[in-house]
């Protein structure tokens, strides 16, 4: 009878246990139904707030070709090392290790992470070979992770590096070409939204957001073999004569290109450690000199443009020497009483300034402004020089006199191409070009026709027996051209043991194709003439482009004496 | 003839009983306790992959050791199914003591071990053993066997209600010293309603629940941290990345679930995001991944466990054999409550405490505890069912 009570007794508690058990998962499942369906949207964006990332998706930037679509500069997936300094700092017992694979010490990371505890994201190592990438994979160090980006790559290295340029490690422009058509370059990274596990590492590609988009290419004038041989000839040139530095340009005539601009030094640009100021300088684009010699042709324009000069005029050089002033021009030896074209031919200091002083003020100022002295060339290069040339109003006796012969004005190896380019191009200056042109350019009308035919005669005797240049010679063409030895002045005097050797010149004379500019600074040996040094340099470069670019030879008879009767003969005939 | 043929044929009948499991053992308890442990299998590979590949190398790390224990457990259990009850009624007493020692050798250090700030594990070479697992079982036991022994004076006077309530909460001492609150509260809940379900007079019992409920306040109010818990789990979004961190995280992964989930192996916040995902969490992961409908799975699967072993327990009853019937209610309230308890926390109701969820979760103590309590249970069954019937 208890037992029984007992037992409905035990009813009523057990029913009350279990009901409280029922009723519990009955909660549960309610707390769960409100969770899943009635609070989902905000746990989701929660979540979503805590993974969900955002990434760039790093955009490749356009190649740099030269004119024949061979590769200058071309981007390449790199991997840079980067680190969270939070997770990093947690496993110092790692650091050794790390520090060892990246070629660093301990206290250099603590260096690179002192003060950047705050931050999710901190680069160890930019840009770094695959086996090192591999290497510090294989560490699975927490908080140590790569980065895929781009690079650049230089195939033609330290051959074309100062026109090509350089990018930074963000892979932005930085020099050159890179940097004067970064905009064009450059790609645009595109968006994607991924989910991150806490460690940062990308778990699943959710959607994308912005297509990444990669750069353009970019054409330049420069043609590859020209540039190899300019800068070989080059490299061989500063080396033989001992010089600090050298340039040379290569111009087309007709559309202003730059087909090949090199620089003595030079750099490694796929080197970072290579990249000193130094060597990065563009010289032909950024460096100023005094043209010397290489100016006379334009004087003569300037008198023959004027009126005030004839052709055929006789100029009295003796006794070699001009007192103006205080100053005395001298020549190097007595030339006597000479032609205009002897002038040119034998470069002469008296008869330039002689020319010179005869002419209106102005009549000097205007031909060099219209050659392009004095006045950026166009070329959108970054940094580029424009040289000096004074206004006429301030300018006495003394300074038209010097200005002659070259000496008072200022100008880069890319202007000195371009003035001459307008002797070669029938009169007509072209703004100089590092893209490749498809159109031939029709250029501003700043000589006469008749003039420039005239001064490209008179520059061809420069390269006959008898004239400063005949060492610019180019077997089977035709070559007019200037030489140019210049004193370079230093603290304010001209030093009588620097200078510079300069060749401007053109080929083939019958129709000018090229224009070419040889520099050589501060020849070391005994030969310093532009004539020795410069005009050597010139002919191994116009030889071998002329070649490559399939011009049609226009001398048969071997250049030397039938050239000068005939061209002295033209000048003669011509303004009787 | 048929006097005879008949009595030729039930032993026949008897024999072939003998033979038939679902006769002899509760085969849809067994049922729900497999599906419970393939389940809580499949989990915990799909919770550890991810911090198995990370702080071991080895992505299957914790599913190989979890197979292990499920092994252990599985052979404890099937231990249990062969020992008579009287083995238990008889050992009650000398269990908890031992349970008793093995708490207080986890708390010698040397000997105990600290994970996270709490000593609860015994190191044994290549495993860890957690007596706290063990001593809620060995609790049940005893009380059962007391109120068995002692029901008259359980039911008339107070001292038989402070006795174990005395021994209950020495016990109750040692594992808040090393600590760990959930399983205090597990076993001191349980072994309320076992003394409930044992007869002691209402009127007592409700003064001894409001002393104990001001103990326990007053426990918690003690330790700064455990009010970070409670208040932490009920406003977890006042501060997501600090106290409220692992909850905001549990509540996201059941959010993200919705109805059928992501699917396995689907799971965002296991990837570091939820702490102790593969452990005290892992429901949270089930719930992501298989959403609102594996919830209600797990939660149906423990309510079943729980209401097989009260109707266990009520056939004990009638036939009379008190013992049985209140082990059995004793093992359906603390597996019950462990489950509810765990996945409350999982979900927010309840404040984080550090419990896993039986029969699931990784850990080799709680799979060969809650294995041997199912056991147990089962044997329980087992003797109503063959004795009785004098099979």
């Amino acid at each position: 009878m208890t037992a029984r009570r007992a037992s409905k007794s035990h009813g009523f508690r057990r029913d009350l246990v279990m009901s409280a058990l029922l009723g519990a998962a009955g909660l549960l499942i309610w707390r769960a139904a409100e969770l899943t369906l009635a609070h989902k949207d905000f746990l989701q964006d929660q979540g979503d707030a805590r993974y969900l990332r955002v990434i760039s998706a790093p955009a490749h930037r356009g190649m740099i070709l030269d004119r024949n679509g061979e590769p200058l500069a071309i981007s390449t997936p790199l991997d840079s090392v980067w680190a969270n300094p939070a997770e990093l700092a947690a496993n110092r017992q790692r650091w050794p290790a790390l520090a060892k694979v990246l070629g660093l010490t301990s206290r250099d990371l603590a260096r690179l992470l002192a003060g950047r505890m705050q931050r999710e994201f901190v680069y160890l190592k930019r840009h770094v070979s695959p086996a090192l990438a591999k290497a510090v994979q294989a560490l699975e160090i927490p908080g140590v992770a790569l980065q895929r980006e781009y690079g650049r790559y230089y195939p033609t290295g330290e051959v074309t590096a100062h026109v090509v340029g350089l990018t930074n490690v963000d892979d932005a422009g930085q020099e050159g070409m890179e940097l004067a058509f970064d905009d064009w370059l450059r790609g645009t990274p595109g968006a994607k939204r991924v989910i991150r596990d806490r460690f940062g590492r990308t778990v699943e590609d959710v959607e994308s957001i912005r297509q990444s988009q990669p750069g353009r290419a970019l054409h330049l004038s420069v043609d590859r073999r020209i540039q190899y041989l300019a800068y070989r000839e080059l490299k061989a040139a500063v080396r033989r004569h001992r010089a600090r530095s050298g340039s040379v340009v290569v111009l087309d005539v007709q559309s202003g290109e730059v087909l090949a601009l090199v620089n003595r030094p030079s750099y490694n640009p796929n080197n970072r450690a290579d990249r000193v100021s130094d060597r990065v300088r563009n010289r032909a684009a950024t460096d100023v000199f005094e043209p010397g010699s290489t100016v006379k042709p334009f004087t003569v324009a300037a008198g023959l443009q004027s009126g005030s000069l004839s052709a055929d005029a006789i100029v009295d050089t003796t006794p070699g020497l001009l007192r103006v002033g205080k100053h005395t021009v001298r020549d190097i030896r007595d030339y006597g009483v000479i032609n205009v074209a002897t002038i040119i031919q034998k470069s002469s200091n008296v008869g330039a300034s002689r020319i010179a002083l005869d002419l209106p003020r102005e009549a000097l100022w205007q031909t060099f402004a219209d050659v392009g002295f004095g006045a950026v060339t166009g070329s959108e290069f970054p940094g580029e020089a424009a040289g000096s040339l004074s206004d006429f109003t301030a300018w006495g006796r003394i300074h038209r006199a010097t200005l002659a012969y070259g000496y008072g004005l200022s100008v880069t190896s890319l202007q000195l191409a371009r003035a001459y380019g307008v002797i070669a191009g029938d009169g007509r200056l072209r703004p100089i070009t590092f893209l490749r042109q498809d159109q031939p350019v029709a250029g501003e009308r700043v000589l006469s026709s008749a003039t420039a035919k005239r001064v490209k005669a008179m520059l061809e005797t420069v390269l006959v027996d008898g004239g400063t240049g005949v060492r610019g010679r180019v077997a089977g063409y035709r070559v007019a051209g200037k030489t140019g030895t210049v004193k370079k002045s230093v603290d304010g005097r001209y030093a009588d043991d620097r200078y510079l050797a300069v060749f401007a010149g053109m080929a083939p004379v019958s129709d000018p194709r090229l224009v070419v500019v040889t520099v050589v600074d501060e020849p070391g040996g005994k030969e310093y003439y532009g004539g020795q040094v410069a005009a050597p340099l010139f002919a191994e470069v116009m030889t071998g482009a002329l070649r490559m670019l399939g011009v049609s030879p226009d001398d048969f008879g071997g250049m030397g004496h039938r050239v000068a009767l005939s061209a002295n003969q033209r000048v003669a005939s011509r303004d009787l | 003839m048929t006097a005879a043929a008949a009595s030729h044929a039930v032993p026949q009948a008897r024999a072939k009983d003998r033979n038939r499991l679902s006769l002899r053992y509760d085969a849809w308890l067994l049922g729900a306790v497999l599906i419970l442990l393939v389940l809580g299998l499949t989990m915990v590979a799909s919770a550890s992959i991810a911090i198995g590949d990370r702080s071991l190398g080895q992505p299957f790390y914790y599913f190989w050791r979890q197979m292990a224990y499920v092994a252990v457990g599985v052979a404890l259990g099937l231990g249990a199914l062969r020992v008579p009850l009287v083995f238990w009624q008889r050992a009650g007493v000398a269990l908890l003591v031992m349970g008793l020692l093995l708490l207080a050798l986890a708390l010698v250090p040397g000997i105990g071990r600290e994970v996270n700030g709490s000593m609860r594990w015994i190191s044994l070479g290549a495993v860890n053993l957690q007596p706290s697992e063990l001593v809620k079982l060995f609790a049940v036991v005893y009380l059962a066997g007391y109120l068995v022994r002692r029901n008259e004076e359980v039911r008339q006077s107070a001292r038989g209600f402070l006795k174990p309530m005395a021994l209950l909460t020495l016990i109750a001492g040692l594992l808040l010293l090393e600590p760990d609150y959930g399983a205090t509260v597990v076993l001191f809940a349980t072994a309320l309603a076992m003394l409930f379900l044992g007869g002691v007079p209402l009127g007592r019992f409700t003064g001894w629940m409001l002393a104990a409920a001001a103990v326990m306040s007053v426990v918690v109010l003690l330790a700064p941290y455990r009010v970070e818990r409670l208040t932490a789990f009920m406003d977890p979004w006042a501060d997501p990345f600090d106290s409220g961190f692992q909850l905001t995280q549990a509540l996201i992964a059941v959010g993200r679930g919705e109805w059928l989930g992501v699917g396995l192996g689907g799971s965002v916040q296991k990837l570091f995001y939820l702490p102790e995902a593969h452990t005290d969490f892992l429901f949270a992961v089930l719930a992501e991944e298989f959403g609102l409908a594996g919830m209600i799975l797990v939660i149906g699967l423990f309510t079943f466990v729980v209401w097989r072993a009260f109707s266990i327990a009520r056939r004990a009853e009638e036939r009379a054999r008190p013992f049985s019937a209140y082990l059995a209610y004793g093992l359906g309230i603390s597996i019950g409550l462990q489950a509810f308890t765990n996945i409350g926390v999982n979900l927010g109701v309840l404040p984080t405490k550090g419990l896993t969820l039986p029969l699931m979760s990784y850990g080799g103590s709680s799979m060969a505890a809650s294995c041997l309590m199912l056991g147990l249970l089962l044997r329980v069954d087992h003797e109503l069912r063959t004795r009785d019937r004098g099979i």
